[in-house]
């Protein structure tokens, strides 16, 4: 078994008691695979990815995440490990400058200065963004602050990328960018959105959440293009492959 | 409306402000805070009835506006929204501490020579004050407090109310433009939604804090702030004793009188 992945047996998870928010999810992702997590609204995306990160912690089953159990005296290390993109930028930057904001996570790891400015510079550079490096959080645009996320998570050289929605918000070009930026990393990645355009650029693998229940798994190409599966499911084909004439 | 906007932008100026790179915002953040700290001390310590001993402490201010590049008009707005304390609380000494006295060969008594100098020591106060925030980031301010021993439980609710502050405000700018653009011919917002719509607000306000705090974890915080340490240089060790000094020499002599003399 390679040395990053992470395993969900049996998960279950609810809000409210009697109201399932996901059903007896099982999959295992290792290594350099690129996920993408699709489904309609409320199908139980954005939660899979919380509950990695043990941002809710009374879940039924067991979450490993490189072997190490999910649970509340593992999260520090898991967290170390895990690069996590808000579906919210605004909830995600909370410093004053983006240098701020990018520096706050290697600098909570007891970094030493050098080391920091040298992560904050990179990540910059790798999300396009270094001339936004000292301007305040409240005066960037929607897409730049949401290529500041993405550098804030890059500056921790995670192991594993989890990103929800990370291509809202982006003009072409920006998005462009950032299928760039997905397809140039090694890590292992999983993608929630409703972008199924970007998932079918950047993603080899595709889990397809319906219902709290995974529907199917499997390749990225086979799942996108079967429009009968998508359809059912609340989802549509890729535009790409949608061929309509104006 | 225009309200909540003004108090976002009166965040978001001083954020701008502090960021700056000027000379005066690279002075190390504890010396600046010691001094503003010093600064009041002594300011509150004058005589009461000695206006012109306290009027030399106008000096620090109207230096560091100028060095400092900033805008008198906008601070003079603040203390004109704190004025009307600081007249409240001196109104009345006019008419208890009738004492007569001649004072730089006018006719008055101590009662108005105090309440001058309440009023003169609130507004320096704020200016001080004033200037420290418009020459520091709220992190350098809350590093220098950390080094001054204060708990880490009071910076830490100290620098999170700061954060909330702005995201409360943008909540509450959100819900009262949402109003009023379905409710035009309206002034103000009706009475029958201030539960609701107050409700709401603090809903908000939870979620988005906890998305906040659900982040600042994400990213190794652990109840503790890590700040940027910076060491205090000769320039800075230099500021903070020239200010102490004069600070000291104004508590001392009068000033201006001697300065007048030799004029």
């Amino acid at each position: 078994m390679s040395h990053i992945h992470i395993d969900f047996e049996n998960i279950s998870f609810a809000y409210e008691k009697n109201i399932p928010i996901l059903n007896n999810i099982s999959f295992h992702a290792s290594e350099n695979e690129s996920i993408g997590l699709i489904g309609a609204n409320g199908a139980g995306k954005s939660t899979l990815l919380k509950l990695i990160v043990g941002l809710y912690l009374n879940f039924e089953g067991h979450i490993r995440v490189e072997e190490i159990p999910v649970e509340k005296g593992t999260l520090p290390k898991i967290r170390e490990k895990i690069g996590y993109v808000f579906q919210d930028s605004d909830s995600q930057l909370f410093m004053s400058t983006v240098y701020e904001d990018i520096a706050f996570a290697p600098r909570n790891y007891g970094l030493s200065n050098e080391e920091v400015n040298k992560r904050v510079m990179h990540a910059l550079e790798m999300t396009c963004i270094s001339h936004l490096k000292d301007k305040p959080i409240y005066k960037l645009s929607g897409g730049e602050k949401k290529l500041v996320s993405i550098s804030t998570i890059l500056s921790m050289y995670p192991d594993i990328i989890l990103m929800d929605e990370p291509s809202i918000a982006l003009d072409p070009k920006n998005r462009r960018n950032l299928i760039h930026l997905l397809n140039s990393f090694n890590h292992l990645k999983i993608i929630a959105s409703h972008d199924l355009d970007m998932i079918l650029e950047t993603c080899s693998r595709t889990i397809l959440i319906s219902n709290g229940r995974i529907v199917a798994d499997g390749n990225t190409k086979d799942i996108l293009t079967n429009k009968a599966l998508l359809e059912e499911n609340g989802l549509e084909l890729p535009l790409c492959l949608q061929h309509k004439e104006i | 409306m225009t309200r909540i906007n003004d108090a976002i932008y009166e965040i978001i100026s001083l954020d701008t402000l502090a960021n700056r790179n000027k000379w005066v915002n690279r002075i190390h953040p504890l010396i600046k805070l010691l001094v503003t700290l010093f600064y009041i001390i002594i300011t509150v310590s004058f005589n009461r009835y000695d206006i012109i001993g306290l009027l030399a402490m106008i000096i620090y201010p109207i230096l560091l506006f100028g060095i400092a590049d900033l805008s008198l008009k906008d601070c003079l707005k603040r203390i004109f929204l704190v004025l009307p304390i600081l007249i409240f609380m001196g109104i009345l000494n006019p008419f208890f501490d009738r004492t007569p006295v001649l004072y730089l060969g006018i006719q008055t008594t101590t009662g108005i020579l105090s309440m001058i100098t309440l009023i003169m020591k609130g507004s320096f106060c704020i200016l001080a004050s004033y200037i420290l925030v418009a020459t520091t980031k709220i992190d350098d301010i809350c590093y220098s407090l950390s080094i001054l021993h204060i708990p880490d439980i009071i910076i830490t609710e100290f620098i999170l109310i700061y954060r909330y502050l702005s995201v409360l405000l943008i909540e509450v700018n959100r819900i009262t433009q949402a109003y009023s653009l379905r409710a035009p011919n309206q002034k103000g917002i009706h009475f029958k939604v201030w539960g609701s719509l107050t409700g709401q607000l603090l809903l908000r306000s939870m979620d988005k804090a906890n998305l906040v705090y659900e982040s600042m974890t994400l990213r190794g915080y652990n109840t503790n702030y890590i700040y940027l340490k910076r060491k205090i240089k000769g320039i800075d060790w230099f500021y903070g004793i020239i200010w102490v000094l004069l600070f000291i020499l104004f508590r001392r002599y009068p000033i201006l009188l001697i300065a007048g003399g030799i004029l």
